[in-house]
């Protein structure tokens, strides 16, 4: 028997509203199938109508978890069309807090693969240290999640001395703790039997859907913007690729604490070699007609703005390619063929940050399966009719 | 230097098909064909050259015409081939044949840009809800947004 | 006289009161237990570290709406709540709380109330495949075929294990079993193996982690409650704890020789021992993460189930060597 299971819009597994339908014969998906738009917000139409500053500010909230990711990629877009080159001291914190993040958001996947595999207590472990890199971050920025450190021409705000022994000591700290979870995640038997031979993707589906990031890295294909196309000061920090050829969720998994490790390595060497100098230079209002495709490794994979200039005050166009979306035609490909069980570990595997989904509702009638799509005003209306008889309380009075 | 390499190879294997091609930054190529060729040079690109990641597809309202960005991207280098298409008939070839990953970014051509994909194996809108009034294309730069008014139930008139 | 006696014993101790008290102090327990395993706080605010807050939960639950789907089986689904405290809370009354006259088998405890009780953890089983079935939701109804499918894996285990200690002592009566052990504490030792097998059973017949399977939120919602609210969800919370009690009270019974002492220091007894089951309970829901229902089967028909009949061998040779 088949049946279609709705998967979101809203649903305990997602935590950030995306429609997902499978269509499932006994415990085994045979379909799939994804509807994006639920949270859709027109932010690249958005952009056209702001300046090159106040896009700054709008990047940094395309996403919570990489807003630094998305700023970096547009203000080194934007430097490159305005003809700037940030001095060296503001890239050193631009990288060091672009890898903060990457240790913060590797960590918040951590403990949601734990989650959803039903393992609650390593996901509430890896939360707590997940509170020290957050306290780095708020160190630094004064913020926790937006930290709003980037401006064209360099860095917002600057590091002390006091600061650097702070971070260093609380990294010695992160750093043990993840040789705990790199041992627990790889050998606890129960999380392994459920993550390994999970969600499989070979190398050729990997390459020939468009995969990024970790989830590309663990079917054995070195591929990472800050190796392949050094940006900010990764040409100079010494740093591996790190990837794995199992091609499932444990690869991933893996991946991702190793990265941890290349993260806290570079990290070092940046606090350890930070050049002295000003950390931000001054930008002009507006550049020159031009374009740029600016590339940058997210904690997710890569991240790629296209911003074109017309000499105004204004984008002409930035496109906005955030990696999940590179990701969502290899996690249909990982979902065919799996268990109902493994939809969320699938899903999570890939790190989905969506910031584009949908806005209809789908209604599945119980007894024959049948679903079909309506606006929130037929919704409603379907509403009044499934009980027209029954007493309504009267209308809200408005109390103003 | 590897783009120059890249460049004399491209100059080699596609000949008069090259509009123009540019090299703005160090590990940055914008190549520009005709929107008939577009598929022999994807094919040469990804097979020849082994760019096999497409990272997206960019479309630019430039008025009288539409110009389609694929970015393509490999260990060395970010690869651009764009092309132009006519205003009054937006269509272009679908390269999922050669691509497979290229489809989420083609349906998101079509529903923000209102351009039509040829040969898409899966048309369906991917981010425009379903009742979305045809012929409304956000990302068109004649298309502007205004908030309907603010209704709330049971408040003044 | 006899009349009082008995009306005491349904409604107050070991009745309805002291289920109702003892088993949400149980999930207080297993809460709190598990919380502070996580580096948690758990429950803090309701009563002296949170040890009422079960009962609040419990009547919050009952003041909610209560919702029925307009496709489901009507008196079915209200029905079964009912039907699945029901049935814990005599299961309850089956384990020998405090010393029975061995002598004379009464209504309660007879020869074979280990059987009886055994099918009466069965049946709550049931209860939940037809909770889910009924509400006809797509997450119920996963759920109420995962429930059925766990129950081929680890039911049968669970029967080994109990039982063998059960022949070794020669008897189906749970009060004997208990005084044959508390006699000769060192043939405890026979059983461990069947111990072991039967806490990780019971853990997959409660639902609890790894074996929480059927309401696995992240998969399917709630499972077998996601259409169930107000006081149908509130009874069904209810008959979970007791049937925690209930299981780990029928193993402390069966392993670790029964609640000897009479009233007072038999129920001290009581409390330890199942306190003690529970911890070890708990301790295994904190350790481990969710498995799937095809690994849940295999699982037990791999090591629990040969292991069970490996049980039974032992217990089988050690009966012939000591008689």
């Amino acid at each position: 028997m088949n049946f279609q299971i709705p998967i979101g819009p809203q649903h305990p597994a997602l935590k950030e509203p995306i429609g997902l339908r499978i269509t499932v014969d006994g415990e085994i998906i045979r379909e799939a199938d994804l509807r994006l738009g639920y949270n859709h917000r027109g932010i690249e139409k958005l952009a056209e109508s702001k300046t090159w500053i106040q896009n700054i500010y709008l990047m940094e909230r395309i996403c919570g978890i990489c807003s630094h990711s998305h700023t970096t990629c547009y203000v080194q877009g934007v430097e490159k069309l305005m003809e700037i080159q940030a001095p060296k001291r503001g890239l050193y914190i631009r990288t060091l807090v672009a890898e903060l993040e990457r240790i913060h958001s590797h960590l918040l996947w951590l403990g949601v693969a734990g989650h959803e595999a039903g393992f609650d207590s390593f996901f509430m472990y890896v939360w707590r240290d997940r509170e020290i890199v957050m306290d780095i971050l708020e160190i630094i920025s004064g913020n926790r999640v937006h930290y709003a450190i980037n401006t064209i021409g360099g860095v917002r705000r600057d590091l002390d001395e006091l600061q650097v022994k702070n971070i260093l000591d609380s990294l010695s700290v992160l750093r043990k703790r993840s040789e705990y979870y790199l041992n627990l995640g790889t050998t606890e038997p129960s999380f392994v039997a459920r993550l390994a031979g999970v969600g499989y993707l070979s190398k050729e589906d990997a390459l020939a859907l468009c995969a990024v990031g970790p989830t590309l890295r663990a079917s054995g294909v070195p591929m990472d913007v800050r190796k392949d196309d050094p940006y900010a000061v990764y040409d100079e920090v010494p740093f591996e690729v790190c990837t794995a050829d199992t091609g499932d969720v444990l690869g991933r998994t893996v991946v991702r604490i190793k990265e941890l490790f290349q993260s806290y390595n570079i990290i070092e060497y940046l606090l350890k070699n930070l050049p002295t100098g000003p950390i931000a230079v001054r930008a002009p209002r507006r550049p020159k007609s031009n374009e740029v495709v600016s590339r940058y490794e997210a904690p997710r994979g890569e991240n790629i703005h296209y911003i074109k200039s017309n000499g105004t005050e204004k984008p002409e166009r930035l496109k906005v390619r955030a990696p999940t979306l590179g990701n969502y035609a290899a996690t249909i490909k990982m979902l065919k063929n799996g268990f109902i069980a493994d939809v969320p570990l699938i899903f999570a595997a890939i790190d989905p940050c969506i910031c584009c989904a949908e806005r209809a509702v789908a209604i599945v009638d119980a007894r024959t399966g049948q679903e079909k799509i309506v606006s929130t005003s037929s919704l409603k209306q379907l509403k009044q009719n499934v009980s027209p008889n029954k007493e309504r309380k009267r209308e809200v009075v408005w109390p103003l | 230097m590897n783009d120059q390499i890249l460049i004399e190879k491209a100059k080699e294997g596609l000949k008069e098909k090259i509009l123009n091609i540019a090299n703005p930054a160090p590990r940055r190529i914008f190549l520009k064909v005709a929107v008939d060729n577009l598929l022999e040079t994807i094919s040469w690109l990804k097979n020849e050259q082994g760019f096999t990641h497409l990272s997206t597809i960019s479309g630019v309202d430039l008025g009288p015409s539409f110009e389609i960005l694929y970015h393509f991207a490999n260990n060395f280098c970010s690869f651009t081939i764009r092309t132009e298409i006519p205003r009054d008939n937006p269509s272009l070839p679908s390269i999922c044949q050669l691509i497979p990953g290229a489809i989420l970014y083609e349906r998101e051509l079509q529903d923000m840009l209102g351009l039509n994909v040829q040969n898409i194996p899966d048309p369906r809108p991917l981010l425009l809800p379903d009742d979305w009034p045809a012929g409304n294309y956000p990302l068109r730069k004649d298309w502007k947004f205004e908030r309907p008014a603010e209704v709330i139930p049971g408040g003044k008139k | 006289m006899a009349t009082v006696r008995t009306l005491v014993y349904l409604f107050i101790y070991p009745g309805l009161l002291f289920i109702f008290i003892y088993s949400t102090f149980c999930e207080w327990y297993d809460r709190k237990l598990y919380a502070r395993l996580q580096n948690r706080m758990g429950p803090t605010h309701t009563g002296r570290g949170g040890i009422l807050q079960p009962i609040a939960d419990f009547f919050k639950l009952m003041s909610k709406e209560d919702i029925v789907p307009e496709r489901a089986d009507k008196g079915m689904f209200s029905a079964l709540p009912a039907f699945g405290l029901a049935i814990v809370s005599t299961a309850m009354l089956l384990i020998p709380v405090w010393n029975y006259q061995l002598s004379q088998p009464s209504l309660i405890s007879f020869n074979g109330d280990l059987i009886v009780l055994l099918y009466l953890l069965t049946l709550p089983t049931f209860i939940f495949f037809l909770a889910g079935w009924s509400s006809t939701n797509l997450f119920s109804t996963i759920g109420a075929t995962r429930v059925l499918t766990m129950l081929f894996g680890y039911e049968v285990p669970l029967f080994l294990a109990v039982l063998s200690p059960a022949i070794l002592a020669n008897s189906w009566r749970l009060a004997e079993i208990a005084a044959f052990y508390r006699q000769r504490p060192w043939l405890m030792l026979v059983n461990l193996l069947g111990f072991v097998i039967a806490l990780i059973s019971v853990q997959a017949k409660l639902e609890r982690t790894p074996f929480d399977i059927p309401h696995a939120e992240t998969e399917i919602v709630g499972g077998t409650f996601t259409e169930y609210s107000g006081k149908k969800l509130a009874l069904f919370r209810l008959m979970l704890d007791v049937e925690l009690v209930v299981a780990s009270a029928l193993l402390a019974t069966v392993f670790l020789g029964g609640f000897p002492g009479g009233f007072w220091l038999g129920l001290l007894n009581f409390i330890i021992k199942t306190l003690v089951v529970i911890f070890i309970l708990s301790l295994i829901r904190a350790t481990t993460s969710r498995i799937r229902v095809d690994q849940v089967v295999s699982f037990s028909w791999r090591y629990l189930a040969p292991l069970a009949v490996l049980q039974l061998l032992i217990v089988i040779l050690v009966k012939g060597l000591i008689s």
